[in-house]
């Protein structure tokens, strides 16, 4: 009886037992994963619905009303139209110079290496250390740009209505100034980015079959140009694909140059109140956790949306290989 | 459809010269091969042609215009890659259409919307269709023109190639070792569909290849070029039965061509010692090298030239190649034997082997060609 049991479980059991030991190996990696990465964007989903605070013994339920403060108060108006007034520029330039970059780097020989170095000191430099930086360069009074920007007074660059009114009332105080606070944060982030874009543009050009290039020239591509929308553009697809992902996920996560030019507020008039800094004040400075976590959901809702978008890309106009 | 003139055209790579001094002469609707080991400078040549590199010195001209300095684009020359070099994100029909939107449509016509609206596109758009379906059709991959590269065979992609090549007018075709990358049985088939093209199309058509198999089969002449310089240009019976240069004999032909090597004592010239009764002048070389096709050895109970020892053999079925081991293994001959001797061929055995004084040749120590020892040798040979 024990004997005939055993052979008619026989052939069911190596499946079983194979996919019981499947499950056994995986368990560690899926656990360690639901546990680091799915399990923290659970809780500031519940989180965002509740008005908890760090240390306190207990929370109420508040429904949607953190996530309608979101949509009508001014200050995360303003929140909203800087993050993507940074998004929007700081990805277009930086990706577009680190392309340009990349492509008369490419065509030079050694010089080439000089440049590169010098293109990615930006992005190897701490940004807090060079928000200091620039933080002196900018000063309105005692810095090198006002300064620069001076002796141009009184020649022939005073017909410009920019150096005009500078001269006659004064350079603007950028970093003061809330028409120009965001837009100095745009630019040190493009200063800052556009180098690693030039190094992944760099690596993807060096897989364009050279062969490609003669081809397009006996096929009649007579200029520069021409070749490059035949043959470097479609062969750049992918890293581009990857190269706008990139950046538009660093954009929305900028903070550092924020919080070291401005750590008391988010820029003059709150000009320059990213999201990424808003998660900081609201959760981490003021003990706001629900608020902070749902900016965070709203923050995790834009970078899902970029990485559907990025894949509807990759498999609709993209080719590989 | 023009002619092609290659006058002493020199390269130089750095220090290196890689081609030193071409002059070919191509004329209108021929099919020249330029064959020859790899690193001989043929591709260079045939990329100095194209107009994709610039020569050192020498001039280009197609069809009585010189093109040295011109522009690959403005050249009006197809080319087949040996990559291929399909453009990998483009269909197959839009692959072959590149040539004619490249040369015939402006680039204002060429804008994703804006072109469609511009006059005359539709009309064009349709003319491109149709040279683009006949090209296709002609080399049979009608049912590939929605395909990207990716997804075709190797033997596809080549058709691919030549079908860009061909769907406009060029002056020439060139064709860097198209057939390379294709497997042994595929490329004996293209052999022959080339050669056809060659013919419906009467163009002018520059191959370069190592595989001497292909310059014989395909070419109305071929140039065989080493170390940068073209030995000898020729229709391909000439280069087999006559060549110039011992490195050209040496290079064409499978198995190899035997040399062996020929002194000359007095009037008379001796094979390993022996005198071969062929009688020459004195001013004659003193060592000369004797070259024997394969097909020329034949086996002979009587009086033989040669003796010597079955060292290896091959049974290829309609033919058996079987080297000899002469001199007590100072030197090996490889001898073509028809099926029916095979039995005379064991491992080992004793044979002797004679020829036919018209079938050899005569090359000095460098390798030049002696015709004229050649005509003495046979003239006494026949007499005797």
């Amino acid at each position: 009886m024990a004997v005939s049991d055993a052979v008619a479980a026989l052939p069911a059991k190596p499946e079983n037992r194979q996919a019981r030991t499947a499950w056994g190996l995986t368990a560690p990696a899926l656990a360690l994963m639901v546990s680091i990465l799915l399990v923290p964007v659970i809780v500031a989903g519940i989180l965002s619905f509740t008005n908890y605070s760090l240390g306190n013994p207990g929370f109420d339920w508040i429904g949607t009303q953190n996530y309608e403060r979101l949509f009508t108060r001014s200050t995360y108006e303003k929140m909203f139209i800087a993050t993507f007034t940074y998004v929007v520029t700081v990805v277009p330039i930086s990706v577009g110079l680190g392309l340009g970059a990349a492509l008369l780097v490419h065509s030079l020989g050694r010089i080439g290496d000089i440049y590169k170095t010098i293109y990615f000191l930006p992005v190897m430099a701490t940004l807090l250390a060079m928000a200091i930086a620039w933080e002196f360069m900018l000063h309105p009074t005692i810095g090198m740009v006002n300064r620069t920007l001076a002796m141009a007074c009184g020649t022939w660059f005073e017909v410009i209505p920019f150096f005009a009114n500078g001269c006659a009332e004064g350079f603007p105080l950028w970093l003061g100034d809330r028409d120009y606070a965001i837009w100095v944060v745009c630019f040190i982030g493009i200063w800052q980015g556009f180098g690693f874009n030039m190094v992944l543009y760099l690596a993807g050009l060096t897989s364009v079959h050279r062969e490609l290039y003669h081809a397009a020239e006996m096929d009649g591509a007579k200029s520069g140009w021409e070749k490059f929308w035949l043959v470097t553009w479609p062969a750049l697809g992918p890293t581009t694909v990857f190269v706008v992902t990139i950046s538009c996920i660093r954009a929305f996560q900028v903070f550092d140059t924020i919080e070291a030019f401005w750590p008391q507020g988010g820029g003059p008039n709150k000009s320059a109140y990213v999201m990424m800094f808003a998660i900081f004040e609201k959760g981490v400075q003021q003990n706001l956790i629900g608020i902070g976590s749902a900016i965070t959901m709203l923050f995790l809702v834009f970078v899902m949306f970029l990485t559907l978008i990025q894949r509807w890309l990759v498999e609709r106009k993209v080719h590989y290989g | 459809m023009a002619n092609l003139k290659v006058t002493s055209v020199t390269k130089q790579f750095g220090e290196t010269p890689v081609l030193k001094g071409i002059t070919l002469d191509i004329a209108d609707g021929e099919f020249v091969s330029l064959v020859g080991p790899s690193g001989c400078g043929k591709s260079t040549l045939l990329r100095i042609i194209a107009g994709l590199e610039a020569p050192t010195g020498g001039t280009v001209a197609i069809g009585d215009m010189d093109v040295t300095g011109m522009q690959a684009a403005d050249r009006n020359l197809s080319m087949v890659f040996q990559s291929y070099a399909l453009y990998p994100h483009l269909s197959v029909a839009e692959n072959i259409a590149v040539p004619l939107r490249m040369r015939e449509v402006t680039g204002l016509q060429r804008l994703p919307v804006i072109g469609g609206l511009m006059p005359g596109a539709r009309g064009q758009k349709q003319s491109i269709a149709t040279s683009v379906a006949r090209a296709a059709d002609r080399l049979e991959i009608g049912g590939l023109l929605n395909r990207k590269p990716g997804q075709l065979s190797g033997g596809q992609r080549q058709r691919v190639a030549l079908g860009r090549a061909l769907v406009r007018d060029p002056a020439a075709f060139l064709l860097d070792e198209p057939l390379s990358n294709l497997d042994a049985k595929l490329r004996v088939q293209t052999r022959a569909e080339i050669a056809e093209l060659h013919r419906a199309l009467n163009a002018t058509f520059i191959y370069v290849t190592h595989d001497q198999v292909e310059a014989m089969t395909m070419s109305d002449r071929i140039a065989v070029m080493m170390g940068g310089e073209i030995l000898q240009c020729a229709a391909p019976e000439i280069i087999y039965e006559d060549p110039d240069d011992i490195r050209v004999a040496e290079f064409i032909g499978s198995p190899k061509i035997n040399i062996l090597p020929l002194e000359r004592y007095g009037s008379d010239l001796s094979l390993f010692g022996r005198s071969l009764d062929w009688h020459v002048t004195q001013d004659s070389p003193q060592v000369m090298q004797l070259g024997l096709r394969p097909e020329a050895l034949h086996l002979t109970q009587s009086a033989p030239r040669l003796r010597g020892r079955v060292a290896h053999f091959e049974n290829l079925g309609s033919e058996v190649f079987a080297q000899i081991a002469l001199e007590d293994d100072a030197m090996r001959v490889t001898l073509r034997a028809t099926p029916a001797e095979r039995q005379m061929l064991g491992l080992g055995a004793e044979v002797g082997l004679a020829f036919d004084t018209r079938s050899a040749m005569a090359f000095d120590a460098d390798g030049k060609r002696l015709r004229k020892i050649e005509a003495m040798a046979g003239v006494t040979s026949e007499v005797a």
